[in-house]
């Protein structure tokens, strides 16, 4: 977890799930993980990761392979790239979404439904193995 | 975020007419994302582009300020030059774009539009109709949702049936359908 004293600057890689409720500034790649930026959360970074749920204000190119969700207290300004986005009443979001990612590796996946924001909003653990590169 | 209504809509479904559900289709969407539209074309293989140029009302300009306002319509439309539209989804926007930023706005949406491109608009059948102040989205092929706005938008100039279809050049009007309150549904199909 980033808490919400905690500013990155710099590229975050790593092979754990990631709550962010500070700053992050730059990318973050969790290709294999969740990224749940928490409502007090503010993300300026392209982010890519397996699941992304955005409580907080990003400002930057999203891509998930699986799903994106974007909860009613979430603010997106920027590009989206997945198969399956949510958005919830409320959300604020501008820019474009892709919901064909045809032309990279990404591809549809059954879901019980599209309404799959509880299976995101679990706590993330935040053991160590996060990457933190400064730019 | 107002609660959703819906309206059945009697030209919606000929927007989707000639695209199934595993072609790849490229939507146009003049306002906010809604939660139900976002929803609505998580069926479909699609690229979204949400402009809300309603935020940026009015757009007020003479027409030797053209080239100032299509380089204002550039700057928010911000469409990838590779970009080729299937379905633009333009809600009430001509009602309140005066006939100069009509010809900016298509000035810079005509790259993107192919033979086959529809379009779905309101208009009024009476230019004096009063005016309507709602967010629209798509709730099923058949079916609108719309929400009240939180306040009334600014520049509400609506044009007649006739103008509208003298001013849209690069479309051509394919149906429309009267609805209460002297408006109009249009069924748009791209004339390149």
């Amino acid at each position: 977890m980033i808490g919400p004293s905690i500013t990155i600057k710099g590229e975050v890689t790593g092979e754990e799930d990631l709550l962010i409720h500070g700053k992050v500034e730059g990318t973050i790649n969790l290709s294999g993980n969740q990224v749940c930026v928490g409502e007090s959360g503010q993300v300026c970074a392209d982010i890519q990761a397996k699941v992304v749920k955005i409580d907080g204000k990003v400002t930057g190119d999203i891509t998930g392979i699986e799903m994106v969700v974007i909860s009613k207290s979430g603010n997106v300004k920027g590009n989206i790239v997945a198969p399956r986005v949510t958005l919830e009443d409320g959300a604020i979001f501008k820019g474009s979404i892709d919901m064909d990612p045809a032309g990279s590796a990404f591809a549809k996946t059954p879901l019980a439904s599209h309404q799959t924001t509880h299976a995101v909003a679990t706590p993330l653990k935040a053991s160590g193995g996060l990457d933190l590169k400064s730019v | 975020m107002p609660k959703p209504s819906t309206q059945a809509s009697k030209l919606l479904p000929y927007l989707f007419e000639h695209i199934d559900e595993e072609q790849a289709v490229t939507v146009f969407h003049v306002g906010p994302a809604l939660p139900e539209t976002v929803d609505f074309f998580s069926n479909y293989r699609c690229k979204l582009h949400f402009i809300d140029l309603f935020s940026e009302l009015p757009f007020v300009a003479s027409e030797d300020e053209l080239p100032t306002q299509v380089q204002q319509f550039e700057d928010l439309l911000q469409l990838p030059a590779h970009t080729r539209i299937d379905v633009c989804l333009f809600w009430d926007l001509f009602n309140f774009l005066d006939p100069a930023a009509i010809n900016a706005f298509l000035t810079v949406l005509y790259p993107h539009l192919k033979e086959n491109s529809m379009a779905h608009a309101f208009s009024v059948h009476n230019p004096r109709a009063t005016q309507g102040s709602h967010l629209y989205g798509i709730n099923q092929r058949d079916t609108l949702s719309s929400r009240n706005r939180r306040a009334a938008l600014p520049g509400y100039a609506p044009h007649t049936q006739g103008e509208l279809k003298e001013l849209l050049h690069c479309f051509r009007l394919e149906r429309s359908v009267l609805l209460p309150d002297s408006r109009l549904e249009l069924l748009l199909q791209a004339r390149l």
